[in-house]
């Protein structure tokens, strides 16, 4: 569902991201881990065609999202991890300008589901000024998943959410992976990835370390050892101090 | 305690300046710097000061007389001014910190009276600047630059202290019980009170002006003079008076003679504000947090963003989940034409107006409400075009923080372009066509020998104005997404004498590309005009050149949105967060 090949993206002389190539299947939920600047977002960005690659091509349901950029963004929803939306519409009135963007007839019985499922459907005629954190995620993700994409980009989905959203924000990915989209995840929280991602793709540099599924590269790290903990293989794929490296100085002092 | 909080002060004011200094290496700020710091001596700062020397101002060449009358219309202002600190505002004492001093200092071990001094001293800098640009103006109508400055300088902190200790006294008055209503109450009975001392004197001492006497200014002034200067009103007004004196001051030693009671007023404040134990605290960590989603929602280009409160508004039109997706984005910018333009925006807008057309039309001496409106009517056309597209920001300009959101939607770029383009060309054009209905209707009622000229020239102009309103869009919008981090509309946009500069130079800039872009259209108007106007005369000729002139304005302006789509699809919203 979502093919990338050789994807470089370059700024001047800086290497953001350098000869990425990778698959996702529907019913695949990946995870894109790597240590501050390895490249995620602008990752997810050349994936989601804000930004074009340097070279290289991605193919979001077989389209390319740069030479056939109308078919390929009609299938995916990008959330980032600050809810972005318009300050002078309406909860419902997002939902209204997206069904017409992305042209769904019947987004009023939609919509109002999502709602529900959301838990917002109460705001309705709020704007985001009037709503908290959490909800203005809702609104994001009621607004992307509108249009029932078949490819789904979080960026940090669980930031700012209560214990609550959390659960919910995991049982609504798996779902919608159940469902049959493809789903990449990028996040530094390792036991979200461990927890719900069937693939794995860590970062570093712009470069890509590792890329599998879960079993594949805890069996790959299993043979070294010590712990094989999702946390373990990120410090020694991307050569971190971690649990198993010399003691790093505590954050904070005693 | 405090020399901590004026290194916090002294640092942030050097980081910031030499942070400045150090993005003269990019051309764009150093070029920005050049231009702007040459505008700003030229207009500003060339003729500002000259030593105590000047040239001789108002305070010189009018009389003594004139002077006290100056000085008392000024003290009859700071009245009201401090009467009105007393009486509006209902919110508890709040000094507005940044986030960042909240989070350090608050629950840091420093007292109550050294962070009223920290926010005494940092208001001084936000004083400073006030002062430059007050004497700027003052300045204009003569005197010594540097009295009128320390005068205004004497003014300002004194008001200053005046606001924030009238904060503190309403906030203790409210902790013992006494409402807002209630103080408002007082205060207005005490005015009341006053006044009615000063006309119960004024009636008894001073001799009220004839029947004659109504239409001679100069008696008039002169007892108002007389009721100001004796009684009740002389002490009511005498603190005032001192304030205004040092501003006032012809020269040195009349400015030096009048400081020390000023001096003392200024210091009085000070020690009332210093001696308050009121808690701020509370308020002020909200006032904080508002300050700082305000300051955001400016930098980001969204003016609406600092509307206390943004209400919900009715789309325009309904909106149905298919057709043209361009629909959708005039949909939603159309919602926000309502968030900036209230019923009571446009009061005003129509009020200023018609303030500026009975001022034309005095000036030409012409008497009838229909001039005074064809005047308005005039007026109201020319600023929409020349001030519209600049104050009508919803497009680009105002979406660009959302840039990345809009370049995920299934959308080609032209359509993108026209659909955010569309709601500020919509709002001009219903606007302008209102104002040419206006000027036709009062056809009928002006001494106008050539009527049918005049309606063909409203009707060749219903065609172009809004092609032309799209023109003047395309051009900002087209240099926000060339250069967006020269024009202020990012999150964290630049500002400073380089920024004036670089206002300037896409002033310039702007009206170039405006002058090539209308040179073909003035071409067609003026061929067909010539070639209609000998045979089938003007009023048939108007019309017609006008048309060719807007279908040659609406192929540019077609031309235009595509490349405006093209640079929004070529638009990389990383690199202008990196750089």
């Amino acid at each position: 569902m979502v093919q990338v090949d050789g994807l470089t993206k370059l700024y001047g002389e800086f290497v953001a991201v350098y000869e990425l190539s990778f698959a996702v299947q529907p019913g695949e939920v990946m995870g894109l881990v790597g240590p501050n600047g390895a490249g995620k977002t602008t990752t997810l960005r050349c994936l989601s065609g804000i930004i074009p690659p340097t070279r290289g091509t991605v193919r979001v349901g077989g389209h390319d999202i740069v030479r056939d950029a109308i078919a390929a963004k009609q299938q995916l929803a990008f959330f980032t991890d600050e809810p972005r939306l318009f300050d002078y519409l309406t909860v419902w009135q997002h939902l209204n300008f997206v069904a017409r963007i992305y042209q769904v007839p019947d987004y009023e019985r939609t919509g109002r589901e999502l709602l529900e499922e959301l838990e917002i459907a109460n705001k309705r005629d709020a704007l985001p000024g009037e709503l908290s954190r959490g909800m203005k995620q809702k609104l994001a993700i009621a607004c992307g998943l509108l249009h029932s994409p078949k490819v789904i980009y979080f960026d940090e989905p669980l930031t700012g959410l209560d214990p609550l959203g959390i659960r919910r924000m995991k049982d609504s990915i798996l779902k919608r992976a159940r469902d049959g989209a493809a789903i990449i995840i990028s996040s530094h929280l390792l036991h979200l990835v461990q927890e719900i991602c069937s693939r794995l793709l860590i970062l570093k540099n712009g470069r890509k370390i590792i890329d599998g599924t879960l079993e594949e590269v805890t069996r790959k790290f299993s043979e070294q050892p010590g712990d094989a903990s999702l946390e373990e293989i990120f410090f020694r794929a991307t050569g971190e101090s971690g649990p198993g490296a010399p003691a790093a100085p505590p954050l904070l002092p005693h | 305690m405090i020399t901590a909080l004026i290194y916090l002060q002294y640092h942030s004011f050097r980081n910031r300046l030499v942070s400045r200094f150090k993005r003269l290496k990019q051309p764009k700020y150093l070029i920005g710097a050049v231009v702007g710091g040459l505008y700003i001596y030229f207009y500003f700062f060339r003729y500002l000061f000259r030593g105590f020397g000047g040239r001789p101002g108002m305070n010189l060449l009018i009389s003594s007389e004139h002077l006290q009358l100056f000085e008392l219309g000024g003290a009859l202002i700071l009245f009201v001014i401090v009467l009105l600190a007393w009486i509006i505002p209902h919110e508890r004492a709040a000094l507005t910190f940044t986030e960042a001093e909240v989070a350090f200092l608050f629950p840091a071990p420093v007292t109550r009276r050294t962070l009223i001094q920290f926010k005494l001293l940092r208001s001084q800098l936000r004083i400073f600047f006030s002062v430059l640009l007050l004497t700027f103006f003052s300045r204009r109508f003569g005197g010594n630059a540097w009295i009128h400055a320390l005068g205004w300088w004497l003014m300002l902190s004194t008001l200053n202290l005046h606001f924030i200790g009238s904060s503190f006294a309403r906030t203790l008055l409210l902790d013992r019980g006494v409402s807002n209503w209630l103080r408002r109450l007082l205060v207005s009975g005490l005015v009341v009170a006053l006044a009615g001392a000063v006309w119960m004197w004024a009636r008894q001492t001073v001799p009220v002006p004839g029947p004659a006497d109504t239409a001679n200014p100069g008696a008039i002034l002169d007892y108002a003079q007389r009721v100001l200067t004796t009684g009740p009103a002389l002490y009511l007004l005498f603190p005032f008076r001192l304030m205004l004196r040092p501003f006032l001051a012809p020269d040195a030693p009349a400015f030096f003679n009048a400081l020390a009671p000023a001096l003392l007023l200024f210091l009085l404040h000070y020690l009332w504000v210093i001696y308050s134990d009121v808690a701020f605290e509370e308020a002020s960590v909200d006032a904080s947090q508002k300050l700082a989603a305000r300051v955001a929602a400016v930098r980001a280009g969204n003016w609406r963003g600092v509307k206390k409160n943004q209400k919900a508004r009715r789309p325009w039109f309904k909106l149905t989940a298919t057709g043209p997706a361009a629909t959708a984005l005039f949909w939603k910018n159309l919602i926000g034409v309502g968030q900036v333009f209230s019923v009571r925006l446009g009061i005003t807008i129509v009020v200023i107006l018609v303030i500026f057309g009975f001022a034309f039309a005095d000036k030409v001496h012409s008497q009838g409400i229909s001039i005074v409106v064809a005047l308005f009517v005039a007026i109201a056309l020319v600023y929409s075009l020349l001030l519209g597209p600049q104050v009508l920001r919803l497009d680009f300009r105002n979406d660009l923080p959302l840039a990345d959101i809009l370049k995920t939607f299934p959308m080609r770029g032209w359509q993108i372009a026209l659909g955010e383009i569309l709601a500020p060309v919509a709002v001009l054009a219903v606007f302008q066509w209102l104002l040419l209905l206006v000027g036709a209707g009062l056809l009928f009622y002006l001494p106008v020998k050539q009527e049918a000229l005049f309606l063909a020239i409203a009707f060749g102009a219903a065609f172009l104005l809004p092609v032309l309103d799209l023109l003047l869009l395309l051009i900002p919008n087209a240099a926000v997404l060339l250069f967006p981090s020269w024009i202020q509309t990012g999150r964290d946009s630049p500002r400073g004498i380089e920024t004036t500069g670089q206002r300037l130079i896409f002033a310039l800039g702007q009206m170039l590309v405006l002058l090539l872009v209308l040179l073909p259209a003035a071409a067609a108007f003026t061929g067909v005009f010539f070639l209609l106007n000998f045979t089938l005369g003007p009023a048939v000729a108007v019309p017609v050149a006008a048309l060719a002139a807007t279908i040659v304005l609406a192929a540019e302006a077609g031309f235009g949105v595509m490349l405006l789509g093209k640079l929004f699809e070529r638009f990389d919203v990383t690199e202008e967060q990196t750089s």
